[in-house]
């Protein structure tokens, strides 16, 4: 397991000493390059998973997604007090109805910052609209550090993120060929929710090294689609049933992995608006459902996973209206598909591990079956 | 296509018009039947209305393959549609109809063995039941040309479209209108207008006419018409006692949803408005001894309406003001006939559950206010979570700062496997025992 020195408090703290602002941002889709080029720091906020920090969890209904309840309750515990703004991303209905809660009623008291995109069109109402969001979160961010945005710090900053998007592309992509366990590969790339660009990228390219020709996961090649590998002992499970995870569809790692980076030139924001377009199919930005159906179909093939697991936050509209879709596509290609649901649990229950290693059990049988 | 054309306008303008007169012949002088304790005599309007419904279903049966068919969210900007001639389905009410007839739990079993999480909306899940198993209350639903999805109500729609266009392999238009922190960004508006002229070019592409400026600008003006005389139904209940209850006016709302836009809708609300006026001249109440008057939250919990309304009204409790009624009674004043696309964008964008919760607790307060609400009823509902979101803090702060008492009553809008009736109005009881 690679020994990781820099952590995320440590992280905050040291921006901090530098003089440099710190933005807590909610899942899952916002526009990373902006706060590097303005020299923010950004520290995403996925719950955090386990029972919610203090009683205002229970100023949202229990119906509601743990994402949201867990985050607010976090918010207004001081958790995030460390942080000059919290950015809420125009995710979905909860994270949207939190994004005037906790701001307009408590719960945070510092500048809130929105950022909304676009719900299924990719035309030029939608580029346009993008752009515009895009200045405008620019404005906002000038007002917070006292600095306006300089566009050719704004096209290093596309550069870098580039780079680190390559190489978690490259690790989850070639997934088969690197000696890491999914646990530490997990950690590596969710560490990108808290480090600093550059500290982070330096991790990637360590741990790119590792690519080889030859494939060392010996596992049973498995796909996950859903909104966030938590909790993370869900990979502990995988791997002591002897699986691996092959493909990777989380809203949170690889749907914020880029399919194509947009040429360098020209204006740097509008080549930003035009990465909001580039990425894989998410049902939180809308879209078309077979479009979303094909690429995952793509990417199980691609990586010659044997079966799918679907695991889903419980309330998550985004994720489970979909649910149908994929069983549908999945079962028309033979694929074995296991379905979980979630709410942020700090750890998987027995049940859920039975259930994990029986499919992998049955996957594996199933792929050696003459 | 001509033979169902013609079936089609034999239906909606003869047969159906006739056996709505053969039915009032039937019924004649019978009058709307005298008051059923503990409420006040029933609205003579809810006849017509009745009947509206009933045709516009009726003609529904036969509109596929005669004319164009849409099926269209309740927030959508259906003005925009209706120069074409489009016969519109609102899967929603028909949601609303299917929960009033208890036929939620079986549709939704139907797509929950596909996959669809009972967690997501009882109305999404009604309507796909419906489309995957061919049931309806209303006899048939016509095969759609176009969807039509506005994200101002909520994201759900969104979801529920997608699965509903890969179904029937038609277009899909989303009018995406990105919610509202305080007052809406000149470029969000942009966007949304931008949007409403591309709906347009699919519309015509798919009802294969082109639209009528003029008559896009009579929609418009009689749109905007149609929401003024419905807040003037919903002003009458301003009157002590007020002349008809909530419940009432979560029924008589189909119109300007459905209908939006038509002669025959502002016809009906101009008979319903002065039936009202009518009532608060003679002292009529909708309730007999109306003592408590109460605002409602959210959407009405469809199924149990009528058992929730006489426990209320036994109590001379009444819902005087609705959030979600008045939300119909609001936007539709920005429309402007001269600027359809520009208007219409202000108008839908500034919708009550495309705002944020200042703006909504505003509303409440001048509702409470105006029509002399002391208490609320805040439906906390498993289905509408854009909507629900944000009660427990309302609930908190209308009774801080105005003195308004409030009850969480945790429900759906659609589906009674939700709904724990005891504990219910057990918490209903303990609600209305503190007004004493």
């Amino acid at each position: 397991m690679p020994e990781y020195t820099i952590m995320r408090d440590a992280t905050i703290s040291a921006r901090k000493k530098l003089g440099h602002k710190t933005v807590v941002v909610l899942p899952v889709h916002y526009p990373r390059e902006l706060f590097t080029a303005m020299d923010v720091h950004t520290v995403e906020l996925w719950g955090p998973p386990g029972p919610p920090h203090g009683p205002d969890a229970g100023r949202i209904q229990a119906y509601t997604c743990a994402v949201v309840r867990n985050a607010l309750a976090f918010l207004a515990s001081g958790g995030a007090d460390a942080a000059d703004a919290v950015l809420f991303p125009h995710t979905c209905d909860s994270i949207q109805g939190l994004a005037t809660l906790a701001p307009d009623f408590g719960g945070w008291g510092k500048p809130a910052l929105r950022f909304l995109h676009p719900k299924g069109g990719d035309g030029p109402a939608a580029r346009a609209f993008v752009r515009a969001e895009l200045s405008l979160l620019a404005d906002r961010l000038a007002e917070l550090t006292g600095r306006p945005l300089a566009l050719p710090r704004l096209a290093e900053a596309i550069g870098l993120h580039a780079r680190i998007d390559r190489l978690r592309g490259d690790l989850l992509s070639r997934r088969a060929l690197l000696g890491m366990g999914d646990r530490d590969l997990y950690r590596l790339l969710r560490r990108g929710e808290f480090l600093v660009p550059e500290d982070h990228l330096a991790e990637l390219a360590v741990a790119a090294r590792g690519l080889g020709e030859e494939r060392v996961q010996r596992g049973v090649p498995l796909m996950v689609t859903g909104y966030v590998p938590e909790p993370m002992t869900l990979l502990d499970s995988l791997a002591s049933s002897g699986a691996f995870v092959a493909a990777d569809d989380y809203a949170a790692v690889g749907r914020r992995v880029p399919l194509s980076f947009p040429a360098d030139g020209g204006d740097p924001l509008d080549t930003l608006a035009a990465k909001a377009f580039s990425m894989p199919p998410c049902p939180t930005r809308g879209g078309d459902q077979d479009v979303r159906m094909e690429h995952m179909e793509t990417l199980y093939r691609r990586s010659g996973s044997a079966g799918l697991i679907v695991h889903v936050q419980k309330f998550c509209e985004p994720e489970l209206f979909d649910v149908p879709a994929i069983r549908r596509r999945f079962a028309r290609i033979g694929a074995p598909l296991l379905y979980l649901e979630g709410e942020l649990e700090a750890s998987l229950s027995g049940q859920v591990v039975t259930r994990l290693e029986a499919f992998v059990e049955m996957v594996d049988a199933r792929r050696n079956a003459p | 296509m001509i033979a169902r054309r013609v079936r089609y306008e034999i239906v909606s303008r003869a047969i159906g018009p006739t056996l709505m007169a053969m039915e009032r012949w039937r019924r004649r002088g019978r009058g709307a039947g005298g008051a059923e304790a503990p409420f006040g005599p029933p609205l003579e309007s809810t006849r017509k209305l009745k009947e509206l419904t009933t045709l516009h279903y009726l003609a529904g049966r036969f509109a596929d393959g005669a004319v164009p068919v849409a099926w269209v969210t309740s927030g959508f900007p259906v003005e925009m549609l209706r120069p074409l001639g489009f016969h519109t389905v609102y899967p929603e009410n028909h949601g609303a109809i299917c929960s009033v007839k208890r036929m939620v739990p079986e549709l939704s079993e139907a797509v929950e063995r596909e996959g669809y999480s009972r967690d997501l909306c009882g109305y999404a899940r009604a309507d796909l039941g419906s489309v995957a198993t061919g049931k309806t209350p209303v006899g048939r639903l016509p095969r759609p040309d176009l969807l039509c999805c506005c994200t101002n109500i909520c994201q759900t729609v969104l979801y529920w479209y997608r699965a509903l266009a890969v179904h029937f392999r038609v277009p899909l238009v989303v009018i995406d209108t990105p919610f509202v922190y305080g007052e809406a960004q000149p470029h969000l508006l942009a966007y949304v207008a931008y949007q409403l002229r591309e709906l347009t070019e699919t519309a015509e592409r798919v009802a294969g006419s082109k639209v009528d400026r003029d008559a896009l600008g009579e929609t418009m003006r009689l749109a905007r018409e149609g929401t003024r005389l419905w807040a003037e139904c919903l002003r009458a209940g301003c009157a002590r006692p007020s002349p008809w209850t909530g419940f009432d006016s979560f029924f008589h709302l189909a119109p300007i949803v459905a209908m939006r836009g038509t002669r025959e809708c502002n016809a009906y609300y101009r008979m319903l408005r002065d039936e009202l006026n009518d009532r608060v001249a003679r002292g009529v109440g909708g309730v007999a001894d109306e003592r408590v008057r109460l605002l409602w939250d959210n959407l009405p919990i469809w199924f149990n309406l009528r058992d929730l309304s006489t426990v209320l009204a036994r109590n001379g409790f009444n819902i005087v003001c609705a959030t979600y009624t008045n939300a119909w009674a609001e936007a539709g004043s920005m429309i402007d006939p001269a600027d359809p696309e520009g208007s219409a964008a202000r108008a839908y964008v500034h919708v009550l559950l495309n705002r944020d919760l200042p703006y909504k607790l505003s509303i409440m307060k001048r509702l409470c206010r105006e029509y002399g609400a002391t208490g609320a009823i805040f439906h906390s509902d498993r289905s509408c979570k854009p909507y629900s979101i944000g009660q427990i803090d309302l609930m908190g702060r209308l009774a801080s700062e105005e003195g308004v008492k409030g009850l969480l009553l945790e429900a759906d809008h659609a589906d009674p496997r939700s709904w724990s009736e005891a504990q219910a109005y057990n918490r209903l009881h303990a609600f209305m025992e503190m007004f004493g």
